[in-house]
């Protein structure tokens, strides 16, 4: 059974999420504890600023919630009843569906957004190199790191820009095929453009002028981005080589006029030039948007992209649930079968031994047999025992297919007579020993 | 034979463009996946055809309107399953596979294969002069189809309503530059088709013909085209301005035909 207990930025305040955080470097220990102190098989920590969870797998279908409770509450020093109020437990297929979504960026405080598939891959990594992962979180992991990629790309969930700054960089992408080598030139040093110029920064602009009506600032803030400082009166220039400004100045009139950037067209060979206006009141004259080539986008514009990418992403959310619904139940399928594989292996070793006490019964009224003789007697028992098989296993599997693999095995349990069944620990279902009665061929 | 294999090859197009241009519009990633595997399917129908139209005239089957106008469609859905498989230029599904299947189709409204009373000349360098010319025309066919696309984003830019299809289509100077690129491998190709027109021509008929239908459109096509080209390598002007003028010089280019088929 799997059981996952975790606290995320809806559930939990920042302060108590980072009180239950791990550091990575602390986490194959904590694996290991947690695994010590739980009973679990198999366990993963994902540790991210926005959430804690601990995904365990137990081998006796049983559910840990109150144990990971226990060990949470006492590995970070904490109150279990408040662990109680702020954390949530999904069990069996719910915590699959969770982990899904998780990957999927679903349950993010950005919805769709990337960062979280990079932090369950390293989650995933770190617990398989502890030895903390066996063949149920193994598959689990890689079916949601595979799904998250697939609704990535087609939902396209975190295409869409939701922020003013990312949307200014989003739109920046819709006219430069590759922000690579780009040049900005930035009016202000606010806190609005120092955003917009990390996002910038983030899809690869390199080149960035800072300019400032105090100078000073305009160094600062060009040391911070790794770029470089100009003087105020010389931005006009600039406006000719740079292919993306931003302005954010706290001027109560236009900085950059329609004159200003008309002139500068003539130098441009035609080069489209977007300007991205965070200021409020506005730094930019409307009419620059009119001319040829030039592309100005203000606050308001930029917000009504954010917001129509917010609703796109929450259009591309509903799909991305769909999808994932589907790869849940193809790894309850998966798990099904795994599950099998036990009695099916019983099956086969149950037979066997019953092959094996009847050779032995009829050896002595059969005589001195040659060595060719007594192979033909072993492939025969085989043979015998792999027809008997057959149909029940086919059976067993499509049993699985359709989800009936725990009652189907029970009853073929008590049918045969084999006891009850041993988890799973190794995946496939093809394991049944078809060469328990020795000395055939392959001897 | 070849007749009933281009219809069914045409109708596989037909479905191919709905699929595609529906793939795109509404970026269903596997619709439009499924569109380009279908008009990859009418292109192979379509090539049949023309091999067939050969065979069953012993020539290359350049020899009348209709045939040029059937081979530049398929050469234009060429380049677009070109742009598609190898290039991931997505969104010429939008204009390049109806472009080639309006030419296709009309070419089978003509009557394509069929024996000409008035068939052109089928000789080698006559052959020549239309492969090449139909060859530019073809690339010519795809830098239209980037004005085009072009222009939409353009004005989904300048309007800032369009969300939408500013994420669908392809960032705006990866269309200028795709749109100029193509224009340099077609108007070369333009260039020697009109030049080797005009040889024949006068190895024909002593003279240069300048102001027949097929004669005047291609010269008024590239002098719009070197137009474009002269302004862009002398004062860098590409944009808007640009894109129409390569939408009307590819319009030019194909009133060649009203002369071909007449």
């Amino acid at each position: 059974m799997l059981t996952l207990l975790g606290m995320n930025h809806r559930s939990a305040s920042l302060d108590l999420r980072e009180r239950a955080c791990f550091a990575e470097a602390d986490v194959p220990e904590a694996l290991a504890r947690a695994r010590a102190a739980t009973g679990a098989s198999e366990a993963l920590i994902l540790a991210t600023c926005n959430r804690v969870e601990i995904l365990t797998r137990t081998a006796d279908g049983s559910a840990l919630g109150r144990e990971l409770r226990d060990f949470l509450a006492k590995e970070r020093g904490l109150d279990p009843a408040l662990i109680d109020r702020h954390a949530y437990v999904h069990e069996g297929l719910n915590a699959v569906r969770h982990v899904f979504a998780v990957a999927c960026g679903l349950d993010s405080m950005i919805l769709g957004e990337p960062q979280i598939l990079g932090q369950l891959k390293r989650a995933y990594a770190l617990a398989r190199e502890s030895g903390s992962t066996g063949p149920v979180l193994d598959r689990l992991a890689q079916h949601a790191l595979s799904t998250a990629k697939r609704v990535r790309t087609s939902t396209g969930i975190s295409r869409h820009a939701v922020s003013v700054a990312y949307a200014a960089a989003h739109l920046a992408r819709t006219i430069f095929d590759d922000l690579h080598g780009r040049s900005v030139l930035l009016l202000g040093a606010g806190k609005m453009t120092e955003l917009t110029a990390r996002h910038l920064a983030s899809h690869g602009v390199t080149d960035l002028t800072v300019t400032n009506r105090t100078y000073a600032r305009a160094e600062t803030l060009a040391e911070a981005l790794g770029g470089h400082a100009i003087p105020w009166d010389a931005f006009a220039r600039e406006l000719t080589r740079v292919d993306i400004v931003v302005t954010g100045t706290a001027a109560m009139d236009p900085v950059l006029t329609k004159e200003h950037v008309r002139t500068a067209l003539r130098g441009r060979r035609g080069r489209p030039l977007f300007i991205v206006d965070v200021a409020v009141p506005r730094d930019v004259e409307p009419a620059v948007h009119d001319l040829p080539g030039v592309y100005l986008y203000d606050v308001d514009d930029l917000q009504e992209a954010a917001d129509a990418g917010l609703e796109e992403r929450r259009r591309a959310a509903a799909k991305a649930r769909q999808m994932i619904e589907v790869e849940v139940v193809g790894f309850d399928r998966w798990r099904q079968s795994v599950e099998l594989a036990p009695t099916i292996a019983a099956l086969y070793e149950h037979l066997h031994r019953v092959g094996r006490g009847e050779i032995a019964r009829y050896g002595r009224r059969l005589g001195s047999l040659s060595p060719e003789q007594r192979e033909i007697v072993l492939d025969l028992t085989r043979a015998v025992i792999q027809k008997v098989l057959h149909t029940p296993v086919v059976s067993l599997k499509a049993a699985a297919e359709r989800g009936e693999a725990g009652s189907r095995a029970a009853l073929y349990r008590e049918i045969f007579g084999v006891g009850a069944a041993d988890p799973a620990e190794e995946p496939g279902m093809d394991t049944g020993p078809t060469h328990a009665i020795s000395g055939g061929k392959d001897d | 034979m070849a007749r009933v294999v281009l219809a069914a090859a045409l109708a596989v197009h037909a479905a191919g463009v709905v699929l595609a241009a529906f793939g795109e519009i509404k970026a269903r990633a596997t619709v439009a996946q499924q569109g380009a595997v279908v008009l990859a399917a009418a292109w192979a129908g379509q090539l049949a055809a023309l091999i067939l139209f050969g065979i069953s005239a012993s020539a290359v089957p350049l020899r009348s309107g209709p045939e040029y106008l059937f081979v530049l469609g398929w050469l234009v859905l060429t380049l677009h399953l070109v742009l598609w498989f190898r290039m991931r230029v997505k969104a010429t599904a939008l204009v390049l596979p109806p472009v080639a299947g309006a030419m296709m189709l009309a070419a089978y409204l003509l009557s394509v294969g069929a024996p000409r009373a008035t068939a052109l000349d089928t000789r080698g360098w006559f052959v020549f002069h239309t492969a090449i010319a139909t060859a530019g025309v073809a690339a010519l066919a795809v830098s239209f189809a980037m004005s085009v696309l072009f222009l939409v984003k353009e004005h989904a830019l300048k309007s800032k309503r369009s969300l939408r299809v500013l994420e669908r289509l392809p960032a705006l100077e990866a269309l200028d530059r795709l749109g100029f690129q193509s224009l340099l491998y077609g108007f070369p190709l333009l260039t020697l088709g009109i030049v080797t027109g005009m040889a024949y021509s006068a190895a024909e008929h002593d003279r240069v013909l300048i102001w027949g239908v097929k004669e005047v459109f291609p010269l008024i096509a590239w002098v719009v085209f070197a137009g474009i080209l002269w302004a862009r390598l002398a004062s860098g002007t590409r944009g808007k301005q640009s894109a129409i003028l390569a939408i009307a010089g590819f319009a030019f280019a194909l009133l060649t035909f009203v002369g071909m088929v007449r």
